[in-house]
């Protein structure tokens, strides 16, 4: 068993540190992203099969070290990940709510999404930076939305889903998450 | 399995393991399941008669690890994390995108996971080998999990229990008893 082959070139507005491996095809499928620095990452860090799903003013920052196993995260403004984080399998980082709560609204992002769409100008929609400290750990298929601050050396339990601020060293659980205590 | 132990009908190039003793009726979708797999233990999986794994589905085996599916057992795509023991019993029925772990992998300690995090970027391949607790898993016989569901380290669920869609088992869960939601709770019994 060997690594498997790093994915394609990243694109022009990706910084990627010394001896950091991405791999997957899908890594940069869906890419979108046209700011000059759109997306950061350390050295030393793993990023096996994960999604880099940004939309165009999306920004991504990756601290050193990081290990990420097949996460995905979507990023329409900004994502802002520390040194020493651990982000297991199936997990989903996002940033943006991608449509309007109010159905009216929905209906206009709907037709604005739609192939007949085209140039129609899409309604605000809510977003908000997601912040992970330092030495957080997040497990399998867990759920980060957005405007969540993970606070350093978190731990959030396989599944979780997260809509509020974990504070730091807090362990969590559930849906929507809780603190059951502090990392043992 | 063909006399090498690789699959007619695989679409990757790969073998089963000659520590994992597949029956010869039981169906193995792809070897693909078998690359985190790197267990020592003379026999690291045991998939019985008539039990199939299907594509999704990864033995994330370590070195001391073993994986024991039982006869009848259909595995639709689970990710199996497992460090000392987990057991899928007889009859169950995994579904996609299930991630059973019997180990963190990576130590609660900040300072000792800085050290292991600092130590994967230097192997090949880069899979964290700390020696943290596992605690293994069982999962009786007759047993139904739905997708996305998560077993935590040490979780036993008893004989005909059913877990519902997106639960996470933190705890035991007793014979004939459905349990859902995150964290799973008892919803109802179910007749023998």
């Amino acid at each position: 068993m060997k690594d498997p082959a790093p994915s394609v070139a990243p694109p022009p507005n990706v910084r990627v540190g010394p001896n950091t491996l991405i791999t997957g095809d899908l890594a940069f499928k869906r890419f979108h992203s046209k700011d000059p620095l759109a997306l950061v990452i350390g050295a030393n860090g793993t990023m096996d099969g994960v999604h880099f799903a940004l939309g165009e003013q999306g920004r991504v920052v990756i601290g050193d070290y990081c290990y990420f196993t097949n996460a995905v995260l979507l990023c329409e403004l900004e994502l802002r990940i520390g040194n020493y984080v651990v982000i297991g399998w199936n997990a989903t980082l996002a940033d943006s709510d991608f449509h309007p709560l109010a159905p009216a609204e929905r209906i206009a992002d709907a037709i604005a999404c739609s192939p007949l769409g085209k140039g129609k100008p899409r309604p605000d929609i809510p977003k908000l930076p997601v912040v992970i400290d330092d030495d957080v750990w997040i497990g399998p298929n867990a759920t980060i939305l957005k405007g969540v601050r993970i606070g350093a050396g978190a731990w959030v339990e396989a599944g979780s889903l997260v809509t509020r601020d974990v504070p730091p060293r807090a362990r969590v659980l559930g849906n929507p998450a809780q603190v059951i205590g502090e990392v043992p | 399995m063909n006399a090498d132990r690789t699959l007619a009908w695989d679409w990757y190039p790969g073998k089963i393991p000659k520590n994992a003793a597949v029956d010869e009726t039981a169906y193995v979708e792809t070897t693909f399941s078998f690359y985190f797999f790197r267990s020592r233990l003379p026999r690291g999986v045991d998939i019985g008669r008539g039990a199939s794994t299907y594509l999704g589905t990864m033995f994330d085996v370590g070195t001391q690890g073993r994986v024991k599916v039982g006869e009848f057992a259909l595995v639709h795509g689970a990710r199996i994390i497992c460090d000392s023991e987990i057991v899928i019993g007889d009859y169950a029925l995994i579904s996609w995108n299930v991630v059973l772990m019997d180990v963190y992998r990576v130590p609660f300690d900040a300072t000792k996971r800085r050290q292991e995090l600092t130590l994967i970027p230097t192997r090949q391949p880069r899979l964290a080998a700390a020696d943290v607790p596992a605690r293994p898993i069982h999962i009786g016989r007759n047993v139904w999990i739905g997708f996305d569901s998560c077993v935590l380290p040490g979780v036993t669920i008893g004989e005909g229990s059913v877990v519902g869609a997106r639960s996470v088992v933190a705890e035991d869960v007793p014979p004939y008893t459905v349990v859902a939601g995150n964290p799973a709770r008892v919803i109802r019994q179910l007749t023998p």
